[in-house]
């Protein structure tokens, strides 16, 4: 497990081995330790923009000691799995613009305000929690549920930007956003019991139907 | 612990502790000493008062171009948005031109302060060529220079930094010009967001 003074170490170190200035967005675990929901995570998740910038990111980590390892492993056999780089028990999840199946949008950029710069070159923006909330229905391990069910019981959620963004996502192509979220919620609202609003599980089965006909 | 970091985040006294776990005197204490051990408190004294503010953020350390402002800065502000920096501490230069880049009224206002301090001329040069902000920084320094006695900036930045002819008059921020500041932007070709009695908090 990585903690928070650790994953504060890593990214420092991290940054003074990339050769050129670079921004990304923590996403899942690593951005839950920086908004405050967890004290540990299992992996740090990071989204790039671009490719170059991934490239740059994992010749830095290369030249700490990491190693490649097969996504397959803990991803299982699904689309726009990371590149995962390991270090005893520490892991980087490295995507490029999609998380699985999802796509980092420019709102989803827009809404993450939080910034973290680690020296010059590592600039880390952190994800907007409904953000979270939404990439965690594209993994859907029970440590996802376990992290959404954290962020649900601890802020007011504006359940219009979830909605507005699986309206998005579809717009981007992700045709079955609606449906997977509209799933995962379910799910939490009837297994874990989480005060989900009926009304926002019917408004994405509702896109759904619409996407059908 | 992290329900009562999250029960307890942002400004408290023990009084404010007391009745939002609606504990006595003696466990809000310990409450505060069991967030202070893990990092989350850091602690101000009014009159004989203490007053605690606890946060996430706390736990980060790093610092903020808000901390530096803070720091030197006559008018304090809020934090609206956190954007932390680890393994370095971010230079005068940096803070004024993230203050420039911010667009926040109060922001650039309570960051004038910093031109007393800076002496980096060519880092700030670098760095205001480089977001775009020679001719700001130029004016905003000519307006600090009004208020406050300031370190003299260098020739090459000003000359550098001047406009040319054909140059056409910019905002600090959308929409405002000065009326009490003319003269300033008229040499600078920017239109100043301030006016004299923005400047009271200085005086």
């Amino acid at each position: 497990m990585i903690s928070i003074d650790r994953q504060q170490q890593l990214l420092l170190n991290v940054a003074r081995k990339l050769k050129k200035k670079i921004t990304v967005y923590a996403v899942g675990g690593t951005a839950m330790m920086f908004l405050g929901y967890k004290d540990s995570t299992l992996d740090i998740d990071l989204v790039f923009e671009n490719e170059k910038d991934r490239n740059l990111f994992k010749e830095a980590i290369k030249s700490i000691g990491y190693q490649e390892m097969d996504a397959i492993k803990v991803y299982g056999i699904k689309r726009n799995t990371p590149e995962m780089f390991k270090l005893d028990d520490e892991r980087f999840d490295l995507f490029v613009v999609e998380v699985i199946d999802f796509i980092f949008s420019d709102n989803m950029r827009k809404r993450a305000e939080q910034i973290h710069q680690f020296e010059d070159s590592l600039v880390v923006k952190i994800a907007d929690p409904h953000d979270i909330i939404l990439m965690k229905c594209a993994t859907d391990r029970i440590k996802d549920k376990d992290d959404a069910r954290k962020i649900i019981n601890s802020i007011k959620i504006d359940w219009d930007i979830i909605i507005n963004e699986a309206k998005n996502q579809i717009e981007l192509g992700k045709t079955k956003a609606a449906f997977e979220l509209g799933e995962f919620l379910e799910d939490l609202k009837v297994n874990m019991k989480l005060e989900i609003p009926q009304k926002v599980v019917n408004k994405l089965f509702d896109i759904v139907k619409k996407q059908i006909k | 612990m992290k329900d009562l970091l999250q029960k307890l985040s942002g400004i408290q006294t023990i009084e404010s502790i007391k009745d939002i776990l609606k504990v006595n005197k003696s466990m809000a204490v310990y409450y505060v000493y069991s967030l202070r051990k893990k990092g989350y408190v850091k602690t101000k004294r009014q009159g004989n008062k203490r007053i605690y503010n606890i946060s996430i953020n706390n736990k980060l350390k790093g610092e903020s171009y808000y901390d530096i402002i803070n720091q030197y800065s006559p008018i304090k502000l809020s934090i609206p948005i956190i954007y932390k920096i680890y393994g370095k501490k971010p230079s005068l230069e940096e803070t004024l031109i993230y203050a420039i880049k911010t667009k926040s009224l109060r922001t650039i206002l309570a960051s004038l302060v910093l031109f007393k301090r800076i002496n980096d001329w060519a880092e700030l040069y670098r760095l205001a060529k480089e977001n775009h902000v020679e001719r700001q920084v130029g004016a905003l320094y000519d307006l600090a220079r009004k208020i406050m006695k300031v370190r003299r900036m260098n020739k090459k930045f000003r000359n550098n930094s001047l406009p040319k002819k054909e140059y056409k008059y910019q905002y600090i921020i959308q929409d405002l010009k000065s009326k009490d500041f003319s003269e300033i932007e008229k040499t600078w070709k920017i239109y100043l967001p301030f006016n004299e009695k923005d400047l009271e908090e200085y005086k």
